[in-house]
């Protein structure tokens, strides 16, 4: 069963007391990023089911927010995802480039996780950071100026911290 | 070297920090507004100061304050646009991550003006880490008394919090933004009602960009004349420019509009020029949703005047040999750049930005996306390109939210541009995938040494 712990709790409490009584739902996009990082990184319907609960408001309000907006996660994911920006400034910087290595490096298409459940890549688009492309996000940081040698540098790094 | 109001502080070592920007004279604009200034003279001089709305429609912020409505006993809000998404653009992000503490300035002043006990600043998802240097600032101000109750002993209180999106472009529009806000999809409302009369929880609300709300800081501490002196006709005071692309200097640059665009993408001081000894074919002078412009029509205008960095100028000769200001998100092209390639990827974009409540919208972002791909790829018929130009004009001024246009104007200020390589594409399908069009005769007119 799903359920945040006391210290989840806390902030919880901390994000709903920003708003006037009785406009709690004002909360629902922080408190679905809390949920999407503290389980496992996605949100299912029994995540939805209890942040509805929590704040009170009807189950489909959640689905209709989780639905919209492009950071929550509908289906599990690796445990780093890479989200790789390919608009316009990123497009013109070589971003089509850091992408197909990183499929080929990975073996993966756009979209899809290793069998590992370490990597799953996806593409987005634009991420503010134009004028560092090409880039893309990774957890809360983003890594910008990307080239081959960094890629490789990266999926070092993740793989080492996952041991 | 320009005048330089808003980044002057930002490479002093440790600005981030309460310490270091207090000492270097912040929170100065405070002490003034709330000690010596009554909310309407605040108005008034933001008035004076000709400051426009730096998101990108440039509406004058003076006025905008002015129209928000004073129900008894009914809360107001302000409400901080950090949700910066427009390809190209990455100034806000620049300012909030190096001097946070000159937003949350100009917001407590801006507060003061509106009435605002509770201001949210609504930041792009993805910025997740700018949320903690944001709330560390709103933390220290507070610890200093320039935030909660009775600040300064003048009466006011005020508190900021910062409100995370998810992921959605459309969250930029400020009606959308008040949605999402609430907690709801971020579908933008139909106007009027304008926020200024119900927004917010149906309560007054006058939503700013984050650049906009920095600039209160510096027109309150040399007064709104002294800002209007700078800069040239209506575009008054500085503005902040992200330039990108195939420049050698990519980042955020403060210009007094007073810089020519050819000063701007060819000085050291700015961008350097274009990378790898290559020769510019187009620009996007304002984010993604601004008219791109060939080399020969970005330097000077159709009548062969110089162009310049500003609101007027760039948009002189309209969408027909003109472009906008937007919100300064500065894309430049090279000579290797495709240009239906990039209108693809701007096309796709907006379909995915587009938050499906309006049909011409909806239908017509994904229409003009598979069009475009099609034509990308070499699959694409002559009449693609007339199609395509039917469909921008259809979505163009029939939606809610000015999304429709913004997906519009690329598409048509390509093929008004570029008609010929679009047409390439059809009649050299097979060469198009292997070599670019090149530059026809949108060349620069500047000659450019070969490197060797």
């Amino acid at each position: 069963m799903v359920k945040f712990s006391e210290e989840q709790l806390v902030e919880f409490n901390r994000l709903v007391a920003r708003y006037p009584e009785g406009k709690q739902k004002s909360a629902l996009l922080p408190v679905l990023h809390l949920a999407q990082d503290s389980f496992g990184g996605w949100l299912s319907s029994e995540t939805m089911d209890y942040v509805a609960s929590l704040l009170q408001i009807k189950p489909i309000e959640v689905y209709e927010v989780a639905t919209f907006y492009s950071m929550y996660n509908l289906k599990p994911v690796g445990k780093y995802l890479f989200e790789v920006c390919q608009t316009g400034p990123c497009m013109v910087s070589g971003c089509d480039d850091i992408i197909d290595y990183i499929k080929s490096k990975l073996n993966i298409s756009v979209g899809e996780t290793t069998p590992d459940g370490l990597f799953t890549l996806k593409t987005v688009e634009c991420l503010g950071a134009c004028g560092y492309a090409p880039m893309m996000q990774l957890g809360k940081y983003y890594r910008e100026h990307l080239t081959k040698e960094k890629v490789d540098a990266i999926i070092a790094e993740c793989k080492a911290q996952s041991n | 070297m320009g005048v330089k109001l808003l980044l002057e502080k930002a490479h002093i070592p440790g600005i981030r920090t309460y310490e270091v920007y207090r000492r270097e004279g912040g929170y100065r604009s405070v002490e003034k507004a709330l000690q010596s200034m009554t909310p309407e003279a605040i108005v008034e001089e933001v008035k004076k100061s000709g400051l426009r709305g730096r998101g990108g429609a440039g509406f004058p912020a003076g006025m905008k304050w002015s129209f928000i409505a004073k129900p008894e006993g009914v809360p107001r809000h302000l409400v901080c646009n950090a949700d910066e998404s427009e390809p190209g653009t990455f100034k806000d992000r620049y300012l909030m991550e190096f001097l946070p503490h000159l937003l949350i300035e100009g917001l407590i002043v801006a507060s003061f003006a509106l009435g605002s006990n509770n201001t949210y600043i609504y930041i792009r998802g993805e910025y997740a880490w700018i949320v903690d240097i944001l709330e560390t600032a709103i933390n220290e101000a507070k610890a200093n008394g320039w935030l909660g109750e009775n600040i300064l002993n003048s009466g006011f209180d005020c508190n900021i919090h910062v409100q995370r999106g998810a992921g959605a472009y459309i969250c930029g529009e400020e009606t959308a933004l008040i949605e999402s806000l609430e907690g709801k999809r971020g579908n933008p409302r139909i106007k009027p009602p304008f926020p200024a009369i119900k927004g917010l929880w149906q309560r007054p609300t006058v939503v700013n960009n984050v650049e906009t709300l920095a600039a209160v800081v510096p027109i309150i501490n040399i007064g709104g004349d002294e800002y209007a002196k700078i800069g040239v006709g209506r575009s008054t005071g500085t503005k902040l420019i992200s330039a990108c692309g195939n420049i050698n200097k990519p980042g955020v640059y403060e210009i007094d509009m007073t810089v020519s665009v050819e000063e701007f993408i060819y000085s050291d001081e700015y961008c350097g020029g274009i990378a790898n000894g290559k020769r510019l074919k187009a620009c996007i002078p304002g984010g993604s949703s601004v008219p791109i412009l060939p080399a020969n029509l970005l330097l000077k205008t159709a009548k062969g005047e110089t162009r310049y960095m500003n609101y007027e100028s760039l948009s002189d000769g309209g969408f027909a040999t003109g472009s906008m200001m937007g919100s300064g998100g500065f894309i430049i092209l090279d000579e290797d750049q495709c240009i239906v390639k990039n209108t693809y990827t701007l096309a796709r974009f907006y379909r995915h930005e587009s938050c499906g409540q309006c049909s011409p919208c909806r239908e017509g972002t994904g229409w003009m996306e598979k069009l475009l791909l099609r034509l990308e790829k070499g699959e694409g018929k002559m009449s693609d390109i007339d199609l395509l130009w039917d469909i921008q004009r259809k979505i163009e001024g029939n939606t809610i939210c000015p999304l429709g246009d913004a997906a519009a104007w690329p598409v048509a200020a390509a093929i008004r541009h570029f008609r010929d390589e679009f047409e390439w594409h059809v009649t050299h399908a097979q060469e198009a995938q292997t070599r670019n069009f090149g530059l026809a005769h949108y060349a620069d007119p500047i000659h450019v040494p070969v490197t060797a």
